[in-house]
């Protein structure tokens, strides 16, 4: 406002005089406007004030990052995948102690050939979507489909095209459609227009090479490329849900093709949504034991049951409540006053506390479990140049004697204090039944020194400064690390830590020496872990490249003993975790839980599932204090 | 008769200030050989998060670093406990007072950078004059228009890679040069309105014609007549800037991307211990030595900067805003 | 009088439209994947699709798009949140902040103008001192620590507020106080320096002369003409209260608009970006706007002075 300066340079004196002779009209009007402030805040005040209140549900959970996307094809996260398996279901779930695939919307076991080729899912008569419609196989076939098609999908593409038949050749044909489709203009030519009407006409004749069909109403058949002995725990997972026809209601066509200009397979994203009515869509249909009432931005979901669900009668929770709490702190305090009845995530700077409040027993209602997910350091082996520094990491020697020098005890007893479970393997141990994964390296100062000297840097002398790169929340552990390397190494590090989508660009560009990372498990195999160091996989943040340990991955891939394969994994592994060390795992989460006493059902397990239709609450009062068992 | 007393209680509090001030900056700088090297010291067993005593609970063998003056290092090593640990088992007496002189340099500097970009800006849009003058003031208005904490961010985001390939490589001196452009670079925009006004002001003015008439150029006219001038209103805002500009590096420090680990200071120091609070244990510690000492540098700043601008004039209009 | 308001309004468009590219170009230079959220990375095909999908790959139409949307108030999507668009994020927390920001700037004057005021009149005492210190502590600590506080003492000791969240009255207290402290020790002070200056001139020393009660001097003919600062400094202010505090936002659990500024930003999330920072400018410019007229009503001399 550059009047500003002008006006301060007015004398009051003049300003007086001027007011003086302003007219009484003028004061009534400022009284005026002050009556009309007033009145706009008791207004607006007692409008917020006046909102109908809902009675408070049945069970009340919180959900710290909120919901990132409902649709099952592009969610990633954890609580995201929570939420969709609670309120659609898949061919089969998960049992809520064991983790083992259990019987779904499907009969359990189905039918699978003797050379494990071929599954058929036979879907069960009363399952039904929540506005009463028949479950059918074609429901699952256009879920699946989703999860291959670009446009929608995003991260789990590979579940597909690794396993089913014809499914990678397919999408490699859309891909390359979608791609010349982009890069070519639409003008007058009309070559665009005949290339996508083309490959329009072209494109369910092509899905039908893949490996799904429909054999009749209620029975799908599924051809795998080659055994899987995981299929069915991969079949409960999120991206193979199935998908109400109502959705193609709300899909963008291009001239009658339901595909968009650029080929692409796009729904409107407002499909997630309860209320969502344009083009006569009903809102979200599901099959799962529970429905989508109601979901506020950055507040609050609410579920309900589906009342056909096939066993809608025996589940206690009628209504469910996911509240949106950023902050970890403020949801610990709503469950402490009871607002809140189950937290999934006390992830907090005291969660060392909240740990030993659990190892003491003083609070019964907190629960702890190891998860399947490993935090580790990636080594960058390709670069030899980082930031103008040279990067050691590309001698498998360093690389191992850096391994040697952490004393993960230390950071997991002393440091963090969380009950995490020391890793000296990658893949958690425990956690999948019938691998036993190496035993990895154990801290050995004089190994690691002697290898230091080896590689030709005695006591790091001539080593320069390395660099650490990760994320504010892994403050201490980092710190940790460093010291324990210029203890033991005499080496420097320096610490960098970056916010995460500089950090993810950082280390997508290969601009680190050490960067930190982690993985959750997405199946119960070792695959899931494993997969990652292979050459050229997308998530090898390492860019380490063995053709020795891609070939025994391949093997294992294809034996049929599962004996046989978990050996070969194994011998993978131990490559990885005793010999070349790309990367050094440190240790496997633990995470606590907090649950009611009054709440029944929900069980610590690995994969953090919570299957809600188990759960039960006894009565309690307006404050959350128990009436009643 | 009202306002017209005069202010010697106020001007007591100034004084009482700048000795507070001139204290904390005696403390921490006294302190700096023995800061320099432990305020990193981790314990990792027993100090974890131990709360303040009057002696040590930490061994002698972690701090014990100079042969030279043993005595001294001993008595020095007493007061590694004053404050409390932190929860890595690092002193918080040897975290707060160099993280004051971190805290006070950040503002320093990026006062000095607002006061060098805003000055630089506003006299030239005032002796420019005309088009030139509208076209820069309209500049500021729209920067006026960016939020702040968006510019902020995207400043700091977006410097980070050029800046480190310009000064080869990353390390924490281009991560606190980063931070302090940043800050800078919104912070000038009201000082460039305050030197515009009071160079326009000052323009029009006898001397400055006559310096004019002897054939003076513009640049020796800002140099030798309008600046010395100026000093008042940049002191007094400068004052003024430097508080804002710790607080928004506390700000930055509270979403992570202000001051870099290990690196203390006063705003890290206040962040960690706000997001320490829980309600099962009190860390009270954590947050009352950092937010002690950053209230009482913040409440003397400002303390001084209205001295300062009492005493340069007493009717000055020239009231900074945000 | 109408000519200067059309100019005026000529010109806060022009503001915001450069406000809009300046912004633009920011986004689009800074590094960082929209796109990607977590651990995984996304595969090549799935995001050059999106990119396609969104017309990211093209700057220059992007920022045609953008603008053409923002013309018909249809902001776009926002890679943050898949099923949700900016318009529907934005109508949801603007509201929130807007209520938030008008309470605490109204708490900051109903607290901070007799703070002033008694200041100046009792300047150089210690009710002048106690009172700007106390004002001071509200710009000396940093918002969060002084939100946690509250936030510890009334919910945690006393128990007589709610933890956080929003839907009640009573989430309503806690927030706006903290909100407002910075903005009562900035009007405490541009009142009591308006009021130093206003006391110190001639008609008022007449006014005291000719026997009329100091209480009345100062409340009822100084006050006006001390606000004036105030009111200058109202316009930028409020806007800023409006557009929500990130940190109040995180601390008590309110879904205002305040986060998305912050989250957009480290997110690299170009539509909500953009459209959060076209509601602040365009607030902002309003709010001078209805300053500027309120001024000019208040003092007929300042309209036409530049």
């Amino acid at each position: 406002m550059p009047w500003l300066i002008g006006r301060s340079l007015i004398r009051a004196d003049d300003f007086a005089e001027t007011l003086k002779g302003v007219s009484a009209a003028r004061a009534v009007m400022f009284r005026r406007l002050l009556l009309i402030c007033a009145g706009l805040i008791v207004v607006s005040v007692s409008l917020f004030a006046l909102t109908a209140k809902e009675p408070r549900a049945d069970f009340t959970y919180v959900n710290p990052s909120g919901i990132h996307t409902l649709d099952p094809a592009r969610m990633s996260w954890t609580q995201d995948f929570r939420v969709a398996l609670n309120i659609w279901e898949g061919l089969t779930t998960w049992d809520p102690k064991t983790l083992t695939p259990i019987e779904g919307a499907a009969l359990f076991p189905p039918d699978i050939s003797p050379d494990q080729l071929v599954y058929t899912f036979t879907i069960r008569e009363n399952a039904r979507w929540s506005n009463g419609d028949s479950l059918t196989a074609g429901d699952f076939i256009r879920g699946w489909r989703r999860g291959m098609e670009p446009g929608t999908a995003t991260d789990y593409t590979f579940l597909f095209t690794d396993h089913i038949v014809g499914a990678a050749e397919y999408v490699r044909w859309r891909n390359e459609a979608v791609t010349l489709l982009t890069a070519t203009p639409i003008d007058q030519t009309g070559f665009h227009e005949s290339v996508l009407t083309s490959h329009g006409a072209e494109l369910d004749a092509r899905f039908d090479e893949v490996g799904l069909r429909a054999v009749d109403i209620r029975t799908l058949e599924v051809r795998l490329k080659r055994p899987c002995p995981y299929f069915l725990d991969l079949a409960a997972f999120p991206t193979f849900l199935p998908c109400h026809e109502s959705t193609e209601l709300l899909r963008e066509r291009h001239h009658g093709l339901p595909i968009t200009a650029e080929g692409l397979v796009v729904y409107d994203p407002q499909w997630t949504k309860p209320n969502y009515h344009r083009n006569d869509y009903p809102g979200l249909v599901t099959n799962g034991p529970y429905m989508l009432s109601d979901w506020t931005f950055k507040r609050r979901a609410r579920f309900r049951v589906n009342p056909f669900y096939r066993a809608a009668e025996q589940i206690a929770c009628r209504t469910i409540d996911m509240l949106e709490y950023d902050n970890i702190s403020a949801s610990i305090m709503a469950y402490e006053t009871g607002d809140v009845d189950f937290l999934t995530d006390m992830s907090a700077p005291y969660d060392h506390e909240i740990a030993r409040l659990y190892r003491s027993g003083e609070r019964p209602d907190f629960h702890s479990c190891v998860l399947s997910a490993t935090y580790f350091l990636s080594f960058n082996c390709v670069s030899p140049m980082v930031g103008g520094r040279s990067n050691p990491f590309v001698d498998r020697r360093i690389r191992k004697a850096f391994t040697l020098a952490v004393d993960r005890e230390r950071i997991v007893e002393n440091v963090l204090k969380r009950g995490d479970g020391v890793a000296h393997s990658f893949v958690p141990p425990d956690a999948i039944p019938g691998y036993v994964p190496p035993s990895g390296l154990r801290r050995d100062v004089n190994e690691a020194q002697r290898l230091l000297a080896e590689a030709g840097y005695a006591h790091g002398v001539g080593l320069g400064p390395v660099e650490l790169l990760y994320v504010p929340n892994d403050e201490r552990i980092c710190q940790a690390l460093a010291r324990m390397w210029e203890e033991v190494l005499g080496i420097h590090v320096e610490l960098r830590s970056q916010e995460s989508k500089t950090f993810a660009e950082e280390k997508a560009n290969q601009r680190f020496m050490i960067a930190r990372g982690n993985w959750y498990a997405d199946y119960n195999d070792p695959t899931t872990f494993l997969d990652c160091l292979g050459t050229g996989n997308g998530n090898n943040d390492s860019r380490y490249s063995n053709p020795r340990y891609d070939e025994l991955l391949a093997a294992a891939s294809l034996a049929t003993q599962p004996s046989a394969r978990a050996e070969l994994l194994r011998l993978a592994e131990s490559i990885i975790v005793e010999d070349d060390c790309p990367i050094l795992p440190v240790l496997h989460y633990a995470q606590t839980l907090a649950i009611k006493p009054y709440v029944k059902g929900l069980y610590a397990n690995a994969r953090l599932w919570f299957p809600f239709r188990y759960v039960t609450v006894g009565r309690r009062d307006q404050r959350g204090s128990v009436l009643e068992r | 008769m009202p306002g017209t007393k005069p202010r010697t209680k106020s001007w007591y509090i100034t004084a009482a200030s700048m000795i507070v001030l001139a204290g904390l900056l005696a403390a921490s700088v006294g302190t700096l050989p023995l800061s320099r090297r432990w305020y990193n010291v981790q314990e990792l067993a027993e100090a974890v998060r131990h709360p303040p005593s009057l002696r040590p609970i930490v061994s002698y063998e972690h701090y014990e670093k100079n042969p030279r003056f043993p005595t001294a290092a001993r008595i020095a090593h007493y007061a590694v406990s004053w404050f409390g640990h932190d929860d890595l088992g690092r002193s918080l007496f040897y975290r707060v007072l160099p993280g004051f002189l971190v805290s006070l340099a950040i503002g320093l500097a990026a006062a000095m950078i607002a006061v060098a970009i805003g000055v630089t800006w506003g006299a030239a849009a005032a002796l420019a004059g005309g088009r030139v003058d509208f076209i820069m003031m309209r500049f500021v208005d729209v920067l006026y228009g960016l939020p702040y904490i968006l510019m902020v961010i995207l400043l700091k985001v977006g410097l980070t890679r050029p800046l480190a390939i310009l000064l080869g490589g990353h390390s924490r001196g281009t991560d606190i040069i980063i931070l302090l452009l940043a800050i800078g670079g919104v912070s000038w925009l009201t000082m460039a309105r305050v030197i515009r006004g009071q160079v326009l002001s000052l323009r029009g003015q006898a001397f400055v014609e006559a310096a004019r008439a002897c054939g003076a150029g513009a640049f020796h006219i800002f140099r030798r007549h309008l600046l010395p001038n100026l000093v008042g209103p940049i002191a007094v805002y400068a004052t003024l800037v430097i508080p804002q500009a710790m607080l928004q590096e506390s700000f930055l420090s509270f979403l992570g991307i202000g001051i870099q680990q290990p690196t203390p200071s006063l705003g890290r120091l206040a962040a960690d211990g706000v997001q320490a609070v829980n309600t099962f244990v009190g860390y009270w510690w954590l947050i009352v030595f950092p937010c002690a000492v950053l209230v009482l540098t913040l409440m003397s700043l400002n303390f001084i900067g209205d001295g300062l601008r009492d005493a340069y004039d007493p009717k000055s209009k020239t009231v900074v805003l945000v | 009088m109408t000519a200067r308001i059309i100019r005026r309004i000529i010109a806060g468009f022009i503001t915001v439209a450069c406000v809009y590219a300046l912004t633009f170009i920011m986004v689009v230079s800074i590094p960082g994947n929209p796109f990607q959220s977590g651990a995984r990375n996304m595969p090549p095909e799935a995001e050059q699709a999106l990119r396609a999908r969104y017309h990211m790959d093209n700057n220059w139409v992007y920022f045609g798009e953008f603008l053409a949307g923002a013309a018909r108030l249809d902001f776009g999507p926002t890679f943050t949140y898949n099923e949700w668009t900016c318009n529907q994020i934005i109508a949801s927390a603007l509201p929130v902040s807007v209520l938030i920001g008008f309470l605490a700037i109204l708490v900051a004057l109903m607290v901070g103008v007799p703070l002033g005021v008694v200041g100046a009149v009792r300047r150089g005492g210690w009710l002048d001192a106690g009172g700007l210190a106390l004002v001071l502590l509200g710009i000396s600590l940093p918002t969060f620590v002084t939100g946690t506080a509250l936030l510890t003492i009334f919910a945690l000791f006393l128990r007589i507020a709610p933890v956080g969240g929003w839907g009640a009255l009573a989430h309503l207290p806690l927030p706006v106080l903290t909100l407002s402290l910075p903005f009562v020790a900035y009007i405490a002070r541009l009142t009591r320096v308006g009021m130093l200056d206003v006391l110190g001139s001639d008609f008022i020393r007449t006014a005291l002369a000719k026997g009329l009660r100091p209480r009345t001097v100062v409340w009822k003919h100084a006050l006006k003409p001390a606000l004036l600062p105030v009111l200058s400094y109202l316009g930028p202010a409020t806007a800023q209260a409006m557009t929500g505090s990130f940190v109040v936002e995180k601390v008590f659990g309110v879904p205002g608009i305040g986060q998305h500024f912050v989250n957009a930003a480290l997110n690299r999330d170009p539509g909500l970006i953009l459209s959060t920072v076209l509601v602040f400018a365009a607030l902002l410019v309003a709010f001078n706007l209805l300053i500027d007229l309120v001024y000019a009503w208040v003092d007929p001399r300042i309209s036409g002075a530049v």
